[in-house]
């Protein structure tokens, strides 16, 4: 208070006079501040525009198309924490499934009865995630560009039969069939709406036992060949 | 393993892939460790025994065989990563028709023979032929699988000991046009850079090159740098949709052969814009043109020769009005505007770009013209030789750079320079301690036209090693009846039977990869040792061994003096001998017996890792600051290459193009990998890739049977819809690996005037529903 009275009238307005230069300086760095971000963005958005991946252009491969999908989430994956409270297990995998390949059931209570999924079951299940809800971590969807998800995937509202069933599952294909010590292990299933390796064998969510231990290496395929069906060997007749 | 057990090994395998992640570069093998026992396993280096990229594998040992496989964490390739058929490679070893003994057939039957004996008559062929026919009427057709030393005495037995130039290799049909590009514009073979480019670059684009299958270690290298550092960018220039694709930021697809257009275009709008590193060109660049309307070497004994002119820049420049991306977009079908983005991504100078390339660009009638156009782009804005600035030409085999390219088992080549060149001559005669006299001044014959010659019945002996030419020759109908015509005599040095020994008059049993010791050189001018690990089976003999053998019967003794213990040794150092001096110096035995590979120029201790740069290259360290000193005048070629035509396109008969390749799983011909289970599972048998749309329209269901035929040969095989590949409309794809379904009887044997390699990529077929009867 002291400092401030004992002020001369003429220096404040020296002072009013630094503050309004002060501020104009200010208004002038700012809008410039603005036009080079701006002007920067704009090119920025002319470059994204150009450099955009025409995935229009190519043509479907569903068996290939979802190979590389969720890579770029790779290093996320590589750094995702360890499930170790609640991990699911091939075990529970399977339980969920009439038969290996067979659409899994909705093990939990539906969030909407009305909806045909969407946005129902994709905020979980497209990215995967802590859900406190269900105390668990959401298993990621390998086709998440098919939304009406309960065309295949129903809940389940009763533990009773309408008859016992004579149904017999088949075998779940076993995993770890590495063909030497230490050499990638071969896919055993078919890939059909799963060609995604990542959604189910990377994250909190993946089952423990076929979790991989490098999400990073994005070309799964250049390790691991698809083994899924019996071959019988090729055929040479060597006369000698 | 328990649970608890599990879960810890889970916890530290996460937390180690937490820390690779921190760090650069791929660090694999730490984490496959985890899963490997360590009782009793011993653990050797050796470049792996498929494709060209030369990853180094560390081989487990056990009880004399080999049992398992673990990228070699040393080793600056894969850094401890592998492919599918790496981590099964050594499975190739056991196949149970592995050939054991030789055989010589007599009354039409191979007939089980003693090795010895088999080589004695090996010898005595080829002495009465050389003296019936002459030297001319023998010949030798090995491979870029063959290690260094075979190579390097097959060389001195044919061109120092016998004194003829018939000698060639498989490599002529997977990399003659990159070598004819380098001479042509560099005047000295094998890329500048090295792989370590892919760690600086901030754009690839990737020339008909499907790096994810063909080469999926580097590819990973490139997605792990995607992943890790902001802002690099894939591009796949291709001619049908692959795995690359589906991986890449951008698909480019352009129509066959336009290719040429398409290089032109992107070096018309670099000068159009001014993006051209003016001091570069200037300091170092000469503008040149050649001859056109160079043919397709189609008909028999074909010969050409190209000359260069100096033409000014705005010769040149005026020679690109042509390529204007409007008038390119016609000929391509890659719209304008796609054009102009890959000019400004070469012409951006903040951007660090490397090209890879491969079969795509080698395998074409103007294969040596396309290499030239890629050259060209890379040094009109002066990206080149530095890191991350790359014009990287891939090869296939593990030794097509170390063996064909390097010990120059071509036939124009020697060792070091060229047949024609009289002081080449002198000094390999000097080496060899043979006359100069005994080597012939002037090639002879060439992949296509040594086996049309064989056909003709010029050439009555061939020795074929560690290759399959009755799968892989084009056109194959003419060229299997020509090798089974009356008075030829063929042998084959081989690991399994196959559709070459099949048509054998000797089978030669070879030890393969680790069952004897010896090196590969693979893209990046990396020369990689392996010691004999396992014993071979039975009678096999390594391919060095064999040819000294006979060299011996045929009374070279004193040319090839080597102990059996040490000779591998022994030949490395008289074949660095060729190499010696600061361009091209190789390193001693000692150091690559020690090292996971060594790259040359080796000097002075150390490897040279981009040539040409003064900073880097001790051969260029006068340079300013770059010098080109495989050209007299340390100045680099732009050369004006026109598009041309390829030699056969659809028409209203034929109205498909048919184009060939590999896949992931397979290499080559299939003779290891075929027989190797999970990858024969994994890929049982080729097929014919369709566009969907055509599909329809022919009323093709994935799966069904498909009869392709073109002028020269016809074939039934399952098409493939949707699956791993999809090509445009009015293209299939067939991959060449099955020896079931052989492709080749199909493919056209024409080839690049220059290079004389042949064009599998381009033939026009017809494509048709087949009947059950063909089925």
């Amino acid at each position: 208070m002291r400092r401030e009275s004992s002020e001369s009238p003429q220096k404040r307005i020296v002072n009013t006079k630094y503050r309004i230069i002060f501020i104009g300086i200010c208004v002038i760095l700012m809008t410039s501040a603005i036009y080079i971000i701006g002007e920067s963005l704009q090119q920025e958005q002319q470059g994204a525009e150009l450099k955009a991946p025409a995935t229009g252009d190519i043509p479907s491969i569903p068996v290939e198309a979802g190979v590389f999908r969720r890579s770029e989430q790779a290093l996320t994956y590589a750094n995702a924490p360890e499930n170790n409270k609640n991990p699911r297990t091939l075990d529970t995998f399977y339980d969920l499934r009439a038969y290996p390949g067979a659409p899994p059931v909705i093990p939990h209570e539906l969030i909407n009865e009305q909806s045909y999924g969407g946005k129902s079951c994709l905020p979980c299940h497209e990215n995967g995630g802590y859900v406190p809800r269900f105390n668990a971590y959401a298993p990621v969807t390998p086709h998440p560009e098919m939304i009406n998800c309960r065309q295949c995937h129903v809940a389940v509202k009763t533990k009773d039969t309408f008859k016992e069933s004579n149904w017999v599952t088949i075998i779940p294909p076993p995993i770890n069939q590495e063909a030497m010590t230490g050499s990638p292990p071969p896919i055993p299933h078919g890939l059909q709406m799963r060609e995604n390796c990542l959604a189910c064998h990377a994250g909190p969510a993946a089952p423990t036992e076929i979790r991989t231990s490098h999400p990073e290496r994005i070309n799964c395929r250049q390790c691991h060949a698809l083994n899924d069906k019996p071959t019988t060997a090729w055929t040479r007749n060597t006369s000698y | 393993m328990n649970r608890r057990e599990f879960l810890k090994q889970m916890a530290a395998v996460t937390a180690m892939t937490a820390a690779a992640t921190m760090f650069p570069g791929i660090l694999f093998a730490e984490d496959q460790n985890k899963t490997l026992p360590n009782d009793d396993l011993t653990w050797k280096k050796a470049p792996c025994r498929f494709c060209g990229v030369g990853c180094g594998l560390l081989i487990g040992l056990s009880g004399g065989r080999a049992v398992a496989v673990k990228g070699d964490p040393a080793s600056p390739v894969n850094k401890g990563l592998c492919c599918v058929k790496g981590y099964h490679s050594v499975m190739a070893l056991y196949g149970a028709d592995r050939l054991k003994t030789a055989y010589v057939r007599k009354n039409g039957e191979l007939v089980p023979t003693p090795i010895k004996e088999a080589l004695d008559l090996v010898a005595q062929k080829m002495q009465e032929t050389i003296k019936t026919h002459g030297k001319d009427s023998v010949a030798m057709y090995g491979s870029g699988q063959w290690t260094i030393p075979d190579g390097y005495v097959a060389s001195k037995l044919m061109k120092g000991a016998i004194g003829t130039n018939n000698l060639e290799a498989n490599a002529r049909l997977c990399m003659a046009s990159a070598v004819t590009g380098f001479i042509s514009t560099f005047g000295i073979d094998e890329p500048m850079g090295c792989y370590e480019d892919i760690d600086h670059a901030d754009v690839f684009v990737l020339w008909g090159n499907n790096m994810a299958e063909m080469h999926p270690v580097l590819f990973s290298r490139i997605l792990d740098q995607r992943l890790k550092r902001k802002d690099v960018k894939i591009i796949d220039l291709a001619t049908r949709t692959t795995r690359t694709s589906m991986a890449a930021d951008k698909s480019i697809l352009f129509l066959p052969q336009s290719d040429l257009a398409l290089a032109n275009a992107i070096c018309y709008e670099i000068l159009r814009n001014g993006w051209e590193n003016k001091s570069f060109i200037e300091k170092h660049c000469h503008f040149k043109s050649g001859k056109t309307n160079i043919g397709y070497g189609v008909e028999d004994k074909f010969a050409f020769k190209d000359e260069n002119t100096d033409i000014t820049f705005d010769q040149y420049k005026k020679f690109l009005e042509d390529y204007t991306p409007e008038k390119v977009e016609q000929i391509s079908g890659v719209s304008a505007k796609d054009i102009r983005y890959l000019a400004s991504l070469y012409g951006d100078p903040n951007r660090k770009v490397t090209s890879f390339w491969c079969m795509g660009m080698n395998q074409h009638t103007r294969g040596t013209w396309i290499n030239n156009l890629v050259y060209n782009i890379h040094l009109l804005v002066g990206k080149i030789s530095t890191p991350g600035n790359s014009p990287f030409s891939l090869t296939g085999q593990p030794s097509a750079c170390g063996t064909v390219r390097e010990v120059g088992t071509l036939t124009h080549k020697l060792p070091h320079g060229v047949v024609m060149n009289e002081e080449a001559r002198k000094k390999a005669a000097k080496i060899w301690k043979v006359p100069v006299e005994n080597i012939p001044p002037k090639p002879s014959l060439h992949t296509v036209e040594m086996f049309r010659a064989l056909d003709r019945g010029e050439v009555k002996f061939m020795w074929i090693q560690v290759t399959n030419p009755m799968v892989t020759i084009p056109k194959l109908n003419r060229y299997r009846e020509g090798a089974q015509k009356a008075g030829r005599f063929i042998v084959v040095s081989d690991v399994y039977p196959t559709p070459t020994t099949d048509i054998a008059d000797v089978i030669l049993p070879s030890a393969m990869w680790i069952e004897r010791e010896g090196m590969f050189g693979n893209s990046e001018r990396r020369t990689q040792h392996f010691e004999k690990m396992v014993d071979p089976p039975g009678e096999a003999m390594s391919d060095t061994w064999q040819i000294i053998e006979v060299a011996r019967r045929m009374g070279f003794q004193e040319l090839f003096p080597w102990d059996e213990a040490t000779h591998i040794e022994e030949i490395w150092k008289e074949y660095t001998q060729f190499h010696a001096g600061e361009k091209h110096g190789m390193a001693p035995y000692e150091v690559l017996k020690e090292r996971p590979g060594v790259m040359w120029p080796f000097v002075n201790g150390k490897e040279t890792k981009w040539r040409f740069n003064a900073e880097t290259d001790p051969a260029a360290k006068d340079g300013d600051p770059f010098k080109f000193y495989g050209k007299p005048d340390g100045k680099a070629w732009i050369l004006a290459r026109p598009y041309e035509p390829p030699a056969e396109e659809p028409d209203d008969e034929y109205p498909f193009w048919l184009n060939t390749g590999r896949v992931l799983e397979h290499w080559h011909t299939g003779s290891m990998t075929r027989r190797i289970p999970v990858l024969h599972k994994a890929m049982p048998h080729s097929y014919v890739e369709l566009n969907p749309e055509d599909a329809k329209e022919l009323g093709i269901r994935n799966g069904e049977n498909v009869l392709l035929t073109s002028r020269r040969g016809k074939i039934t095989l399952p098409a493939s819809i949707n699956e791993r590949g999809v090509p445009p409309r009015g293209q299939v794809f067939v991959p060449f690996f099955d020896e079931n379904l052989l492709i080749n009887e199909l493919t056209l044997d024409a080839f690049c005037p220059i290079s004389k390699q042949p064009d599998y990529k381009k033939c026009a077929v017809k494509v048709q529903k087949a009947l059950k009867s063909e089925s």
